[in-house]
C-alpha cells in the first residue's frame, strides 16, 4: 500500500467515523454497519466513495429526524407567516381610509377646459402625424370659436 | 396525487436485487455493486425498509479473521411479497410497452 492510498484510506475512516457521530443515536447500529463495511472494501478509492456516501446519508437522516424539518412542521410556519402577512396588509389597508388610488396634482394639464392654459399632446413617435394636436383637445376648442375656420 | 410508497427507481433497483437471491442475507457492500447505488442512497433504503417490517437485518461474524462483523439484510416474507409484485407490475408494463 502506498502513501497516497493509505492517506485516501485514512480520510475514508475520519469520514466515516464522522457519519457515525452525525448519525442519530437510535439509529447507531447502522452507523456502525455503514463504517464497517469499510473493512471489506479493498480499493483506497472506492472506500473514500463509500466514506463520502455515508456522510451524506448520515447528514440526510439527521436533517429528517428534525422536528422543524418534518412537513407538518413546515406548514405551520408557513401558515403563521402567511397570518402575519395578512394582518400588516390589513393594518395598512385601514391607514389608508379606503385610498385606492395616488392623490391627483393639483392642476390637471391634460384637460382643455381653460383656452389661456397650455395644451399638452401626447405624442406617437410612430405616426407621422404625430405633432398634429388631437381633435379631443385644442381642435375641440378651435371649433367651438366662430371666428376661426376649421381647416377643409 | 399522492406518489405510491416504495415505487422509487432505487427501491424497485434493491428490491430486484434481494429477489434474486431471496433467502440469502446481503450486505451492503455487495447490494451497493450490484444495484449501483452509492451508500448514501443506499442506507436510507435499507433503514426504510427495515423500519417498514419489509426487511430483517443481524450482525454476521467475518469469515477471515481480524474483521469486524458485518450487518447483513434480507427480505421478510411481506418484504419478498411486495418485491414479487412491483417485478410482475414491471413485467406488465414491459410488455404493455411492447405491444403499444
Amino acid at each position: 500500500m502506498n502513501a497516497v492510498s493509505s492517506r485516501w484510506r485514512r480520510w475514508a475512516m475520519r469520514l466515516a467515523q464522522h457519519a457515525a457521530g452525525v448519525m442519530p443515536g437510535a439509529r447507531s447500529p447502522w452507523a456502525d454497519a455503514m463504517r464497517r463495511e469499510l473493512d471489506y472494501i479493498e480499493h483506497d478509492s472506492a472506500a473514500l466513495r463509500w466514506a463520502l456516501g455515508c456522510v451524506l446519508a448520515s447528514y440526510r437522516l439527521r436533517l429528517a429526524d428534525r422536528p422543524w424539518w418534518s412537513a407538518r412542521g413546515n406548514w405551520r410556519h408557513v401558515a403563521a407567516s402567511s397570518m402575519l402577512m395578512l394582518l400588516v396588509g390589513l393594518a395598512f389597508h385601514d391607514r389608508a381610509d379606503g385610498q385606492t388610488e395616488p392623490p391627483r396634482p393639483a392642476l390637471n394639464e391634460t384637460t382643455c377646459d381653460r383656452i389661456d392654459a397650455p395644451v399638452s399632446v401626447r405624442r406617437n413617435h410612430d405616426n407621422a402625424d404625430a405633432e398634429r394636436v388631437q381633435p379631443d383637445c385644442a381642435d375641440r376648442d378651435r371649433l367651438n370659436r366662430p371666428d376661426i375656420q376649421p381647416d377643409r | 396525487m399522492p406518489r405510491k410508497p416504495n415505487n422509487s427507481r432505487q427501491t424497485r433497483a434493491l428490491l430486484a436485487a434481494f429477489l434474486e437471491r431471496s433467502r440469502t442475507w446481503r450486505h451492503g457492500y455487495d447490494l451497493s455493486k450490484e444495484t449501483g447505488l452509492s451508500s448514501g442512497t443506499l442506507y436510507p433504503l435499507l433503514m426504510r425498509l427495515s423500519e417498514q417490517g419489509l426487511l430483517e437485518e443481524r450482525w454476521q461474524q467475518a469469515e477471515r479473521p481480524g474483521l469486524p462483523p458485518r450487518h447483513v439484510y434480507r427480505l421478510t416474507a411481506s418484504g419478498l411479497a411486495l418485491a414479487r409484485e412491483q417485478e410482475l407490475a414491471a413485467i406488465a408494463a414491459e410488455r404493455a410497452g411492447a405491444f403499444a
